[in-house]
């Protein structure tokens, strides 16, 4: 007999997430890990949660801190660069390379932390 | 005429693809999906195409014109949202293996009915989200044609229900990521073209705002929405067909689908709820929210909320699983940051433009459409026409993308997480949802864009934030800790916002606490789940559970074609 490939259905990622969804609707099991993946899951997640601290704090410190300056220095206003406000510049462009920056030094740091 | 025609013709090509979805489009990019693991710069590509919508693509441009440079704090709030996704969520929650916050409540902590409360809160953050994207696409529909406000409501209403229903074009990550290059390209060619052809006054203007008193030129003001308007002195204003009336002074009531042509130098008349563009408080940096003052809180609340809400948004959330592992989600996260970076570079060109070329329009209280007004204001020729179209085109993929994607996730938590049923269920609840969306969106024309688009976010900062960011980075988390915060999250947002629709009017910083009342419903709904989870017991398997989440993949060594 021969060899016939097995029939395949093909459908967009949302449709077989849908299907999934529909289908594992099963009893819920006890998560149970192996010894030593626990030992390296508990050692990541220390880790990991310190990194993640660290980034938190710096980007709240630069979200919130952006306007204090604002606030504090109304005079940034006046300052023209380019003949465009120097406070205008700061909230129109500034933000999106420092989140940029913060966003890839924080995936460099998880992935190194992972690394084996 | 010729923009009405491109609009349709988008939207027919989308119900094409919808139909034919099931052939041709989705097999083909799919097979490549599904044979080629995506890769992190694709997939973040469709993520941002799925996140920017008619809210960004237009309302943020609006805001600026109505409320000032503040208003840039929006976008800013957005793209830290995927910071905060990056840092707390990308990875653990595809690593969990569940698909949205429902399957996630469940996999986490074992408890049916705190998946139903999720579900039930994915229907309102799907409805907060939608209502908004219904409005802009309504608005935008009536300034290219001559259709009421309502007709283009249900026309957008239609099209997003009819491309799902049959089919939805949806799904194909290529579909998404080529999306957003296009919204990129329709968003920043018309922007530099702007830019380019206003001429070094209007440039000057743009960057040394004054105040908007009165008008330079004879001026008619289309007005979309009934607006209660406040004139220091009479006014002759003419109608289009040429009969003129003698306005104030005092306040007039004016109603809606109503023109007036104000003469040249009449003084402008001030709006209830609005500054007046290029006045003193619009061109500080921060936000100005409807007037209430208090420019420093009203910038948190609103960053707050938008920061911390992405991370619950549930079609966002859907689109990390095309990802293969938790290390490329987390990729994802960080790719997206830096393009949404770049499509926000430019809301703020369109809204120092508009504050000079067409402050008016912040008089019929409806700034929204301010992008697709421009073009026609510097070039009167066959270049603003195709400026405008290629503007208009693009709002209303932007409207498609985000709308499709979040009708497919309500109708989902109904049919899978709710009722559960089959396909043929699915597809009525499409279009009854859609319907019912609709029908929301059809009062809510005068409400105050930048209110309607935060309060989405604000309910996922309030009930999805707390629960992710427990249940990944916290053992002690209990069932019992997660409903409650999830409840008094939910209760104590929507108990804001039926305060801000419906009850007596506000002033100062309490009125910013109602509409953006972020600051204090997420730490309530932290301190809530925290609370309660300590006074109980989390069950023995609860660190197990929390730490798989946090374990990666063995590296792959299995070829890419699986």
């Amino acid at each position: 007999m021969p060899h016939r490939p097995k029939r395949v259905a093909v459908t967009s990622p949302q449709t077989r997430l849908a299907h999934l969804r529909g289908r594992a609707r099963g009893r819920w099991r006890v998560p149970r890990l192996d010894p030593d993946d626990a030992e390296r899951a508990a050692v990541l997640y220390r880790k990991q949660r310190g990194q993640g601290l660290l980034a938190l704090v710096a980007g709240m410190a630069a979200l919130a801190g952006l306007p204090l300056v604002f606030a504090a220095w109304p005079a940034l206003d006046e300052v023209r660069l380019w003949s465009i406000p120097l406070s205008w510049l700061m909230l129109a462009v500034l933000p999106y390379p420092t989140l940029a920056a913060l966003a890839f030094w924080q995936l460099h740091r998880a992935e190194r932390i992972e690394r084996r | 005429m010729a923009t009405l025609v491109s609009v349709a013709a988008v939207m027919v090509v989308t119900l094409l693809i919808g139909l034919h979805g099931v052939a041709a489009m989705r097999t083909t990019s799919d097979f490549l999906v599904a044979s080629r693991r995506v890769s992190p710069l694709l997939n973040s590509a469709a993520v941002s195409g799925e996140y920017l919508s008619a809210a960004s693509f237009l309302g943020v441009a609006g805001l600026v014109v109505r409320d000032g440079i503040g208003a840039l704090w929006y976008p800013v709030g957005f793209t830290a949202g995927y910071i905060a996704m990056l840092i707390l969520v990308a990875a653990p929650m595809r690593r969990s293996g569940a698909l949205t916050v429902p399957d996630f409540a469940e996999a986490r902590l074992a408890s049916p009915g705190l998946r139903r409360l999720s579900a039930a809160v994915v229907l309102v953050i799907g409805a907060l989200y939608l209502v908004p994207q219904l409005r802009t696409a309504g608005l935008v529909l009536s300034t290219v044609s001559d259709l009421p406000y309502w007709v283009g409501v249900v026309i957008a209403g239609v099209v997003v229900s009819a491309t799902l229903a049959l089919g939805g074009m949806r799904a194909a990550t290529y579909v998404q990521a080529f999306q957003f290059l296009v919204k990129l390209l329709l968003f920043i060619v018309p922007a530099v073209w702007l830019v380019v052809v206003v001429g070094p006054q209007v440039r000057h203007a743009a960057v040394h705002p004054v105040e908007f008193t009165r008008f330079p030129a004879e001026t008619a003001v289309e007005f979309q929405v009934g607006v209660t308007l406040t004139l220091s002195e009479e006014v002759t204003v003419r109608s289009p067909d040429g009969t003129e009336a003698v306005l104030g002074p005092g306040e007039v009531p004016v109603a809606a689908e109503q023109t007036l042509v104000f003469p040249e130098g009449a003084p402008v008349p001030e709006v209830a709820g609005g500054g007046v563009p290029g006045g003193e408080r619009w061109h500080r940096p921060l936000l100005n929210l409807s007037d209430y003052g208090y420019p420093l809180l009203a910038t948190l609340a609103v960053l707050t909320a938008t920061a911390l809400g992405t991370m619950g948004l549930p079609h966002v959330l859907m689109r990390f699983h095309t990802s293969p592992d938790g290390r490329s989600a987390r990729r994802t996260a960080a790719f997206t940051v830096a393009l949404l970076g770049v499509f926000y570079l430019f809301p703020g060109v369109y809204g120092v433009l508009g504050r000079v070329l067409v402050p008016e329009l912040y008089l019929s209280g409806v700034t929204d459409t301010v992008v697709v007004a421009l073009p026609s204001q510097v070039s009167g020729d066959w270049v603003g026409v195709l400026m405008t179209t290629l503007l208009a085109v693009g709002a209303f993929a932007a409207f498609l993308a985000t709308s499709v994607g979040l009708l497919l996730v309500i109708s989902g938590a109904i049919s899978y997480d709710l009722l559960p049923g089959g396909l043929r269920r699915l597809r009525i609840t499409v279009l009854l949802a859609a319907a019912a969306l609709v029908l929301l969106a059809l009062p809510s024309a005068p409400l105050a864009a930048g209110m309607l688009v935060t309060w989405g976010f604000t309910v996922a900062a309030s009930t999805f934030c707390p629960l992710l960011v427990l249940g990944i980075w916290w053992p002690r988390l209990t069932k019992a800790g997660a409903v409650s915060g999830v409840l008094a999250g939910l209760s104590s947002t929507l108990g804001a916002i039926a305060a801000a629709l419906f009850g007596p009017p506000l002033e100062g910083w309490q009125a910013i606490l109602i509409t953006q009342p972020a600051p204090w419903t997420v730490p309530l709904a932290f301190a809530t789940m925290v609370v309660v989870s300590l006074r109980g017991q989390a069950p023995p398997w609860s660190r197990t559970a929390m730490l798989r989440l946090h374990l990666d993949e063995p590296p792959r060594s299995d070829p890419p074609n699986r």
